[in-house]
């Protein structure tokens, strides 16, 4: 590969090291791993949402000719220990825990509870087996909402909480909520609504597991955000202990929050293997995918808003319902972190929040994407709602009530201070990008001839990480650990926990390194995806950029110094005079001096320096964020609504977003898009839909709407100058904004087209036929 | 099991799948391509997409029985020793992809397409890629990457 000519690398679009093999299907994702006497499994799912199990029958399956196994959920649960949702434990949750198995024993909780589970020779024989398992169902009144769920006469899903309480109703108040409301000019009472929608990367869910019965060791093959989080699952769950558990991980094909740690069905596919003492794979299909993997959203936030008449946003009271799903894990979690995001970038002064987290008999909830994004859209869509009541345009609105930047930092109602915080900056760029003014011309002509044009902004910020707080950060996420090595062949090689699965981490942080150590690009390599080789990380949160970035700058400087100081031995010079620059060490002032780092590396490992010498060319660098800081931005969407057949149009879409220095622009661009199509998809197509009875209505692609190349437009996107709060390290989160702002933009967008119908919006999801009836239920008024 | 024969990037080969064995898993299964990816097994998403006898086809919904005395190209096969072709460098350069699932559908779809439509602007390129599902990237840097393929080509 020839050397990329470059000042800098870091800051640059530099092209990906993970191409060459993905372009050329060299890539190794979790369905391309083949071990010797590999089984496929396939599991029997429950076709009723909600039902007591009366038997399982699997002995025809197991008389079929290639079936090895087909065990029940009675006999997994004999296999395994019983125990909470593995991330739950890790974040320390301490609330209501249901106890449920990996596959359902007593009753099914959805349509897709796996009930069974047929180890074949292949995955045709495997699914011919699941076809033959008769089990008996005695159906309940299936919970298909949270309201119902919340209803004491609903049957609970788990007997040991009596209830589908997942999470007991909790009231906070910041502020004072009394006054600031008692003195508002105005309050206003909203009810507003996000979809079940979900994050369907292009790979499902799937692992291979191989159990070693001689040494006791059991290797997963996994596609997971975290090695390490699914090996915890894996131990916890099969009662081994951690140093028993290997998890690899190769290519990932997406996840968007889906793949932490190890599901159910991953467990018990271990289970299977260690009882089987073969190795047993499992890839979902799209329908288990659809219907099983899990989904996210479904909330509903009762909004008051106190007001003042110039259009101060003073303070807000919101009682938030969060529907799990059915089996409870992040759901459970996500109403704390809308808690404490919900006041944004704005100088609200007063905040009432109670949450209520219910079970139903529904896929359970998994984190997406910016999993509290739910704040965002409704504070965004509350603020239009004032400005429409008060004629304020809404860049005004917003530019009225953000926050200032003051030095120290103006302090979120709910505690976070907003150091940094370029909302205000990235508001006017927005309204210098797109001519409002020009738009509204246009749009009143193009109204004229009876097409409706609606111009949407919409601003977020995200803790990513979050300035430092006074206390420190804590928790098990707080720092990023990574160890570097200097190796012979003069390779810098990064052991990281990230689990990249298209964050394209192969990349950015060998950028940083090179940088940081004195290398080219070429020479720096990225280790992920083996727990016995890779120090504890998660890739989620939109954590990687400070996290993973600050480690790889300040492990690679620490390496530095110490193959410095090495070297100072080896060219018997002081190590201050010494600098590495493209692989070499060299005096500085005498090139002929230089040596390249490899030579260097090869003579610590000689052992001709004896133990005086530290010749350990290795450090272990931890990083906590540094002064972290903020993300944001503010976006604009133009739509047009065709009002005879409800299609919506997105004609243009424009982003001014801070997310601190840029690591590799081109990489930070492709995030940004791909969270805003997925933003557009939720709002435009996107819906995990469910009947009455509970049977899931979206198990394909044909049903599920995913955006495709007709449905996103160019995507244009602005980098503000970042204010740096960190001496090294100011590169912040990107992954998850674009998913976060997007719906609330092109909703704002929307309810503005359809404004000469007085249409007001509450919810998010707005697929031609429901944008027709609301054009009809305003007509009806008239 | 049927014996079938039929050509594969270019090579010879035979196989016996079972009558119901999809193209995909005859590819990615017995003969270990697994450049190939599957991403839904409805014909949706086109992540396996491949070239048989010059028209782009879902691997997922073909058997492999069908693809008797075919010719058939996988990404595998698309440059040869493992190096880039003219479109895979210009996604490369075009920065196309993230987690690289949808790629070799993708990839392969728009080889079609070019081959037969040399002069497509943005919206053709749209239009014929729109039964290629990416959820990374939101397809900007996909259409990019063909755009400059076709500008390549059209120099060359």
């Amino acid at each position: 590969m020839a050397a990329i000519a470059a000042e800098r690398y870091t800051g640059a679009s530099i092209k990906r090291s993970e191409d060459p093999r993905i372009l050329t299907g060299a890539g190794r994702y979790v369905d391309d791993i083949k071990l010797p006497g590999m089984l496929h499994a396939a599991f029997v799912r429950s076709p009723l949402a909600h039902a007591r199990v009366l038997s399982v029958d699997v002995s025809a399956a197991r008389a079929l000719p290639g079936v090895v196994a087909a065990l029940t959920g009675a006999e997994l649960e004999a296999m395994t220990v019983p125990g909470p949702d593995a991330l739950m434990a890790l974040m320390g949750w301490t609330g209501p825990t249901p106890e449920f198995t990996l596959l359902a024993t007593d009753k099914v909780r959805f349509a897709g509870d796996p009930v069974a589970v047929v180890v074949a020779e292949s995955r045709y024989v495997a699914e011919d087996g699941c076809e033959l398992v008769e089990v008996e169902y005695d159906e309940l009144p299936p919970v298909t909402n949270a309201s119902f769920a919340l209803d004491p006469s609903s049957p609970p899903l788990f007997a040991n909480l009596g209830d589908n309480i997942a999470s007991p109703h909790s009231r906070s108040e910041f502020g004072d909520v009394t006054a600031t409301f008692a003195n508002a000019d105005r309050v206003i009472d909203f009810r507003i609504g996000v979809h079940r929608h979900q994050n369907v990367p292009m790979e499902g869910r799937g692992c291979v597991a191989s159990y070693d019965a001689d040494l006791g060791v059991m290797t997963v093959y996994a596609a997971t955000q975290s090695v390490h989080v699914s090996k915890i699952a894996v131990a916890m769950r099969l009662g081994m202990e951690q140093d028993k558990v290997r998890v690899l991980a190769g290519d990932i094909g997406g996840s968007f929050g889906l793949k932490i740690g190890a599901s159910r069905e991953e467990l018990a596919v271990a289970a299977a293997s260690r009882a089987l003492g073969q190795p047993v794979k499992w890839v979902e299909d799209r329908g288990e995918n659809l219907t099983t993997s899990g989904q996210a959203r479904e909330e509903s936030f009762d909004v008051r808003a106190a007001v003042s008449n110039d259009g101060d946003l003073l303070g807000l009271d919101v009682k938030m319902v969060i529907d799990t799903g059915a089996y409870p894990g992040m759901g459970t979690m996500v109403p704390a972190i809308v808690e404490a995001m919900l006041p944004g970038p704005y100088k609200l002064a007063a905040l009432g929040f109670e949450s209520t987290a219910a079970t139903t008999n529904k896929a359970s909830y998994v984190a997406y994407r910016g999993p509290w994004a739910s704040e965002t859209f409704m504070r965004e869509r509350v603020l239009d709602l004032i400005a429409k009541d008060l004629g304020l345009d809404p860049v005004e609105i917003r530019l009225r009530n953000v926050a200032p930047r003051t030095d120290p930092p103006a302090v979120m109602i709910t505690g976070r201070p907003l150091a940094g915080v370029t909302t205000r900056e990235s508001l006017e760029r927005i309204a210098q990008l797109v001519d409002f003014p020009a738009f509204r011309r246009r749009q009143a002509e193009a109204r004229a001839r009876g097409r409706y044009l609606g111009i949407g902004v919409a601003t977020f910020i995200e803790e990513a990480p979050g300035p430092r707080p006074p206390e420190g950060r804590s928790g098990p996420l707080s720092t990023e650990s990574m160890r570097l090595r200097l190796e012979e062949d003069g390779v810098v090689a990064l052991f990281t926990g990230q689990m990249p699965h298209g964050q394209s981490h192969q990349t950015t942080l060998a950028q940083i390194a090179a940088d940081e150590f004195g290398v080219p690009f070429e020479q720096v390599r990225v280790v992920v995806g083996d727990t016995d080789v890779v120090p504890f990380g998660l890739t989620g949160g939109s954590r990687s950029a400070t996290m993973a970035g600050g480690v790889a700058l300040h492990g690679a400087r620490q390496l530095k110094a110490k193959v410095l100081d090495f070297a100072a031995h080896l060219m018997e010079a002081s190590a201050r005079d010494l600098q590495i620059t493209d692989g070499q060490v060299w005096v500085r002032g005498d090139p002929a001096s230089a040596i390249g780092v490899g030579e260097v590396a090869r003579r610590a490992a000689s052992g001709q320096f004896g133990p005086g010498v530290d010749a350990d060319l290795e450090v272990v660098a931890a990083f906590d964020g540094g002064e972290g800081g903020w993300s944001g931005g503010s976006h604009c969407a133009i739509v047009e609504v065709d009002v005879e057949t409800g299609l919506v149009t997105v004609e243009r879409y424009a982003v001014a977003e801070d997310c601190g220095a840029l690591i590799n622009p081109a990489i930070v661009d492709g995030q940004i898009r791909g969270g805003v199509a997925q933003g557009i998809g939720a709002v435009l197509l996107e819906r995990s839909a469910y009947d009455e009875d509970g049977n899931c209505q979206s198990a394909t692609f044909m049903d599920y709407l995913v955006p495709t190349a007709c449905d996103i437009p160019r995507i244009e996107i602005e980098h503000l100058e970042t204010v740096a709060l960190d001496a090294d390290v100011n590169f912040r989160g990107v992954g998850e904004g674009g998913m976060i702002v997007a719906p609330p933009t092109v909703v704002n967008a929307i309810e503005d087209a359809l404004s000469p119908f007085g249409v007001r919006i509450y919810e998010q999801h707005l697929p031609p036929a429901r944008i027709l009836e609301l054009i009809a239920a305003v007509d009806s008024q008239k | 099991m049927v014996e079938i024969t039929l050509r594969v990037n270019g090579a010879a080969c035979t196989g016996s799948p079972e009558a119901r064995m999809t193209l995909a898993d005859f590819l990615r299964d017995d003969l270990n391509l697994t450049g190939t990816h599957l991403g839904c097994e409805q014909g949706a998403c086109g992540a396996c997409t491949v070239i048989v006898d010059g028209r782009a086809v879902r691997s997922c919904l073909m058997l492999a029985v069908q693809a008797a005395g075919s010719e058939v190209t996988t990404i595998e096969g698309l440059a040869p020793d493992g190096g880039l072709g003219t479109l895979q460098q210009a996604m490369w350069d075009s920065h196309s992809f993230q987690c690289g699932f949808c790629t070799p559908g993708m990839v392969m779809q728009a080889v079609a397409f070019l081959s037969d439509h040399p002069d497509a602007g943005e919206q053709q390129i749209r239009e014929a890629l729109s039964g290629n599902i990416c959820r990374c990237t939101g397809y900007q840097s996909i259409i990019d990457g063909v755009l400059l393929a076709a500008e390549r080509n059209r120099k060359h």
